[in-house]
């Protein structure tokens, strides 16, 4: 009884595997970082979806991931043939896919910056350079793959101080992503923070921001950020030309909601080498081999 | 032709001697009673029987070897499982082939159980056990025969009907019995044991009562 | 106390307790967060204002929650099982100690590397482990099978036929209490298997939890209890069947697996990085003793540090609440409540568990301890609670906690103690498995080596972990015989 089950069963396991991957070989699927609130980045790319796929004439869907490093994997695996990455992610992602190329950024990630955030019971201020009383404070990065919240926040705080995070720290924490390292500072959880400056400066404009609780107190120099970045090979599987028309349709994009909701003010044109300084840092700090 | 043959043979248990040195044969068409007290060493004699010999040959360990979870059916069916292919007998577990079980429940009717041949063995009674163990030998179909006490739980008038069949169904037997009266009636030879020896080797038709029950 | 400690059993536990304080001076316990109870008050509200209608996405992730679990586990036990047929061969049992110490989120770590998004990933990722503990359980359930029916079998009956007539149907009953268990077992990993990016349950309950949408989480959060505490009822023979063949179907439209990712993930990516570069021999040994340094062994200490904490700890919370669903205390009512109760604690897997107290009472050791206690103190507490209900006491017994220290801890203590170094290891694997969500166990350090795509990395110290599974294993059997100890494989 008990082998004729299992026979039914491997048959069945069979047959939905097959069947699925017929259904979706002709889609073009992208990815992004999972950078903020779900609920936000599916709202966000939902709308890209849609837009891209009216401009692209293909089925285009996005999907969410639960890591950077998924979303890395995933474009690397050729499960995605696009993604909107960080720095760092774009980074890893085009050594490890030969051929593939920056597309776009936003017009703001040219010069990105990080805000370093404390809880208001520090008493610290916003200054020109990192205040010497963050030393001994519990502190959290975002994720660990981000380049606002990771990366580039531990670069410049090795520079200021000559020594790793966890030196300087009480404690170090990885947040997960820029939403949570706002909220985890304003609750007073971690004391000092540090997250992208377009999460900051939106979600000040929206007002759900508690100002009384936590405030900016360093904005890091400006460096390159956030970027759509293409498979090499999307031209053979989807026609010639197609990676073209992709880049033309990010350029286009002028829904003023959707480009909101990033929020960025347009698209630009990006290439690999825009991002040599990213590289540079990462290999320096050893998160890059 | 002998059917068991045993030469030499001795078992020993922690240390100390329990059986043997003896030898025993049982030729074709010899049904042999084992006698003696309990503890002389005739399950131990009738283990290492079983273990020497060839395939054409039937068990009733003296703990029947029954497998509690099963119905009686296929308790009995066990008696074949050498004779068909695994996934033949897988299927038997789920659903039992027709013509086993006319075959199955005219071996129980024999026994006087057939009324008990999808019956989960745990309800059954001891002595119904016993016929069903039984029940499993006859199935199997072979000449020879080995048991230990196969009617110990069993009243008078079927003790007697169960042997009558046992001779009826095995050409060759080697059985221990305590009961001398069944010794002598259903078998032709008698093998008393006595301290892990041999202490009398006779003719069933040579012996009486009276001659076996200083064994004891 | 001269006298208790007498008793060897007195005596380790008491070790174990010593060991445990003086972990507990090493460990970083703080509560950091500024509002904890606030935030815990908040979540409370959430499970009580529970939101079902918000997300219409629940009955999908309830349903790809089931569908992993039964094909999981029943490939786990179907494997399992021909492996428990040949567990007297020591690469057998060396195999299966080996699959079933590494946790399924490593093994789902492990294939969303190749297979991506495919549904094989959690499949497998709950198969594998499974097979292991099913062919170790399995075969010592068949071990204590009786042994006479086979012999009584007639001469040149093959083993098949052997095994599925005198030695399956005696321990059938056993086989499918066992495999019932782990079935809800597997209901908890699937759910799990979501925070990494499987398309079940907790991939939501993350999402929500992160937001702090505490009504969404309460939602599911009850639906995924319900779920469990009705197994009895949905879970029928006569449906597994029907279960069985139409799970596979529920598994949802992953992406297809391209199989050069999988060769391209054997043969690069997990070759050590100096070899990769030719940096030859000493790069190799260079490369080795910067992650036994930085990562292998300051991820050992902690994960050893958190285990003796959560183990103790699970043991005081063990002794504390088996009196809820104990016959010997209270009365029907408590009894009831103490059953619900238990079964939330041990129906939350560890892992959910210590999220929702990072979430709330921020970053340190304390949420992982407490979470690991609390589930673990559940599971034990359950079965303690049961054997001390069968204990027939004299009328004039003592009562309360007279009766508590004198009559029943006494007699039910080995067996508690049993369940709690049975428990050990799985503890230990826990507690390895928290690092992903921060706490610097081993798992921290192979999240970080995954984030950073250096999967070398993360496989060397996914094999640390594995290792030092086996050695807690060892080192529990070997104290568990030392003391004669004895635990029914069903716990």
């Amino acid at each position: 009884m008990l082998q004729l089950m299992v026979r039914r069963a491997l048959l069945a396991l069979a047959l939905a595997f097959s069947s699925v991957s017929a259904s979706m070989a002709d889609t073009f699927v992208f990815t992004a970082i999972p950078d903020e609130d779900e609920t936000k980045l599916i709202e966000r790319f939902q709308g890209v979806a849609d837009y891209l796929a009216e401009q692209l004439g293909v089925d285009v869907r996005y999907v969410p991931v639960k890591s950077y490093a998924a979303a890395v994997t995933a474009f690397r695996n050729n499960q995605v043939q696009l993604a909107w990455f960080g720095g760092l992610s774009g980074v890893q992602a085009r050594r490890l896919v030969p051929g593939s190329e920056a597309l776009a950024q936003g017009q703001e990630d040219e010069a990105f910056e990080t805000y370093f955030i404390a809880h208001s019971s520090t008493g610290l201020e916003e200054a020109e350079t990192l205040s010497d009383d963050v030393r001994n404070r519990t502190f959290t990065f975002g994720s660990k793959g981000s380049t606002s919240g990771r990366l580039m926040p531990e670069f410049y705080l090795r520079e200021r101080f000559d020594a790793a995070p966890e030196e300087v720290f009480s404690r170090v924490g990885f947040s997960g992503n820029h939403t949570r390292t706002l909220r985890l500072v304003e609750a007073g959880t971690f004391e000092v923070g540090a997250l992208n400056f377009q999460v900051w400066e939106k979600e000040l404009a929206d007002g759900t921001i508690d100002t009384d609780s936590v405030k900016i107190i360093w904005r890091t120099p400006t460096y390159p950020d956030y970027q759509w970045t293409v498979r090499g090979d999307v031209d053979e599987r989807f026609g010639e030309g197609f990676k073209e028309r992709v880049q033309q349709a990010l350029l286009e994009l002028d829904d003023p909601e959707l480009l909101a909701s990033f929020p960025r003010t347009r698209f630009i044109p990006a290439s690999n080498d825009d991002y040599e300084p990213i590289r540079a840092v990462a290999e320096q700090i050893g998160v890059l081999d | 032709m002998s059917v068991i043959e045993l030469s030499n043979l001795s078992a020993s248990f922690g240390g100390r001697r329990v059986l043997g040195p003896l030898s025993l044969t049982v030729a074709d068409g010899e049904r042999v009673a084992l006698v003696g007290r309990s503890g002389a060493g005739k399950s131990t004699l009738l283990k290492l029987a079983w273990q020497q010999c060839g395939s054409d040959i039937a068990l009733v360990p003296q703990d029947l070897g029954l497998v509690p979870a099963l119905p009686v059916f296929h308790n009995v069916y066990m008696g074949r499982l050498n004779q068909r292919s695994s996934w033949y007998n897988a299927l038997s577990l789920v659903r039992p082939f027709k013509k086993d079980r006319a075959e199955v429940c005219e071996v129980l009717q024999a026994l006087a159980i057939s009324d008990k041949q999808w019956v989960p063995l745990a309800s059954l009674s001891g002595g119904q056990r016993q016929r069903v163990a039984i029940g499993r030998a006859i199935y199997q179909g072979a000449s020879a025969l080995i048991a230990d006490e196969p009617v110990s739980a069993l009243d008078g008038p079927m003790a007697n009907r169960v042997m009558e069949l046992l001779s009826e169904r095995f050409r060759s037997a080697l059985i221990a019995l305590h009961d001398v009266d069944l010794a002598l009636r259903y078998c032709n030879r008698i093998v008393g044991i006595s301290d892990g020896v041999i202490a009398l080797d006779e003719p069933s038709n040579r012996l009486s009562t009276a001659d076996i029950l200083p064994l004891y | 106390m001269p006298f208790m400690s007498a008793y060897p059993t007195v005596r380790v536990s008491l070790l174990f307790l010593a060991i445990a304080i003086g972990c507990a001076f090493f460990a970083d316990l703080s509560i950091t967060a500024a509002n904890p109870w606030k935030d815990l008050g908040n979540f409370f509200l959430g499970l009580v204002t529970p939101d079902f209608f918000s997300y219409q996405g629940l009955a999908t992730a309830l349903l790809r929650t089931v569908a992993f679990a039964f094909v999981g586990v029943a490939l786990g036990s179907v494997f399992g099982f021909l492996l428990a047929l040949a567990f007297k061969w020591t690469a057998v049992r060396v195999f299966c100690s080996v699959i079933r110490s590494v946790h399924e989120l490593f093994w789902a770590l492990i294939f969303l590397q190749f297979f991506g998004f495919h549904p094989l990933t959690g499949v497998l990722a709950i198969a594998i482990p499974y097979c292991g503990i099913f062919a170790k359980v399995y075969s010592e359930i068949l071990d204590e099978v009786d042994p006479e029916p086979s012999r009584a079998l007639p001469r040149g009956t093959g083993v098949v036929s052997s095994y599925l007539y005198a030695r399956i149907p005696q321990c059938w009953e056993q086989i499918k209490t066992y495999t019932a268990y782990r079935l809800e077992c597997g209901l908890r990993s699937s759910a799990v298997l979501g925070f990494v990016g499987l398309p079940t349950l907790g991939f939501y309950l993350e999402s929500s939890f992160a937001q702090g949408l505490y009504s969404e989480a309460g939602a599911m959060l009850i639906l995924f209890y319900l779920l469990i505490a009705t197994i009895p009822l949905w879970l029928r023979r006569q449906t597994l069947p029907f279960y069985l063949a139409a799970a596979p179907f529920c598994l949802g439209d992953g992406f297809p697996i391209v199989w050069g990712n999988v060769s391209r993930f054997f043969t690069e990516d997990i070759i050590p990085a100096p070899l990769r570069q030719g940096d030859g021999w000493a790069g190799l040994a260079d490369w080795f003793a910067d992650i036994a340094v930085t990562e292998a062994l300051p991820g050992i200490w902690n994960t050893l540090l958190l285990t003796q904490m959560a183990l103790v700890l699970t043991g005081l919370i063990t002794l504390l609440v088996f009196p809820l669903i104990s016959r010997q205390f209270g009365n029907r009512p408590t009894r009831v409540g103490g059953h619900v109760f238990l079964v939330i604690l041990r129906s939350t897997p560890e892992y959910m568990l210590a999220y929702i107290l990072l979430q709330i009472w921020g970053p340190s050791m304390l949420p992982a301890v407490v979470a690991l206690a609390l589930h673990n103190g559940g599971i034990i507490g359950h079965l303690v609670g049961r054997q001390s209900s069968s204990i027939g006491l004299r009328p004039d017994a003592a009562r309360g906690l007279s009766r508590y220290g004198f009559e029943i801890v006494p007699r039910v203590y080995r067996s508690f103690l049993a369940l709690l170094f049975y428990r050990w290891e799985i503890i230990m694997r826990e507690t390895a498995i928290l690092g992903i969500l921060g706490i610097h166990t081993l798992g921290f350090f192979v999240d970080s080596a995954i984030q950073n795509i250096q999967f070398d990395r993360a496989l060397i110290l996914i094999g640390v972990t594995a290792l030092l599974n086996i050695g807690i294993d060892k080192l529990s059997r070997f104290i568990r015989g030392r003391l004669a100890l004895q635990t029914l494989p069903t716990c």
